[in-house]
C-alpha cells in the first residue's frame, strides 16, 4: 500500500508495458480502463480502501483520448458497456 | 489442374525448381499464418474460457525480437492486485 502511495507520488506518465510493446496502445488504454472500473469493483464488493485502483485510473487517463473516455463512461452509466467489468 | 502440372512437368523437367520453391514459399507463409494465429498473445480464441491472453504474459516477457534500450530483466509489475 505504501509503495503505490510512492508511485503515485512520483508520476509522470505511463510506464512502459511489456504486454504492449508496439506504437498503438489502444489496447493499453483499453486494459487500464477496464482495470480500474473492475479493480474498484472488485475492492468494493470485499469492502477494502479502493486507493491502489488509483494508479489504473492516472495509467488511462495518461493513454486514451477524452473523447474515448467520455463515451465509455456514457456507455457504462446507460449499461451498454461492451466490456467485461 | 493437376494433370496438366504433372503434363508439363514431363515436357519440360527444368521446370521442377519453380514448382518445388512455389510450394516452398507457399508452405512457409501458412506457416507463419499458423504460428501468429494460434501462438501470438494479441490473438483470442476462445473468449469464454481465455478471454484476455495477454495479461498473462509477465512484466518481463519480451515480445519484439530486439530489444532497443529496454532492459527486460529489471521490469515488474506496475499495477496493485485486485
Amino acid at each position: 500500500m505504501a509503495e503505490i502511495e510512492e508511485k503515485l507520488k512520483n508520476y509522470r506518465t505511463a510506464p512502459f508495458d511489456a504486454r504492449f510493446p508496439n506504437t498503438n496502445q489502444t489496447r493499453n488504454c483499453y486494459q487500464n480502463y477496464l482495470d480500474f472500473h473492475r479493480c474498484t469493483k472488485s475492492l468494493t464488493n470485499k469492502g477494502l480502501d479502493v486507493a491502489p485502483c488509483e494508479w489504473y485510473r492516472r495509467v488511462y487517463k495518461s493513454l486514451c483520448p477524452i473523447s474515448w473516455v467520455d463515451k465509455w463512461d456514457t456507455q457504462r452509466e446507460e449499461g451498454i458497456f461492451p466490456g467485461r467489468i | 489442374m493437376l494433370s496438366v502440372m504433372t503434363k508439363q512437368l514431363r515436357t519440360h523437367p527444368a521446370l521442377i525448381p519453380l514448382f518445388v520453391f512455389i510450394a516452398g514459399g507457399c508452405a512457409m507463409s501458412a506457416a507463419y499464418l499458423a504460428r501468429l494465429a494460434l501462438r501470438s498473445p494479441d490473438v483470442c480464441w476462445d473468449k469464454t474460457n481465455n478471454p484476455e491472453p495477454w495479461n498473462k504474459l509477465e512484466p518481463t516477457f519480451q515480445y519484439k525480437f530486439i530489444a532497443g534500450n529496454v532492459d527486460y530483466s529489471k521490469l515488474k509489475k506496475e499495477g496493485p492486485d485486485f
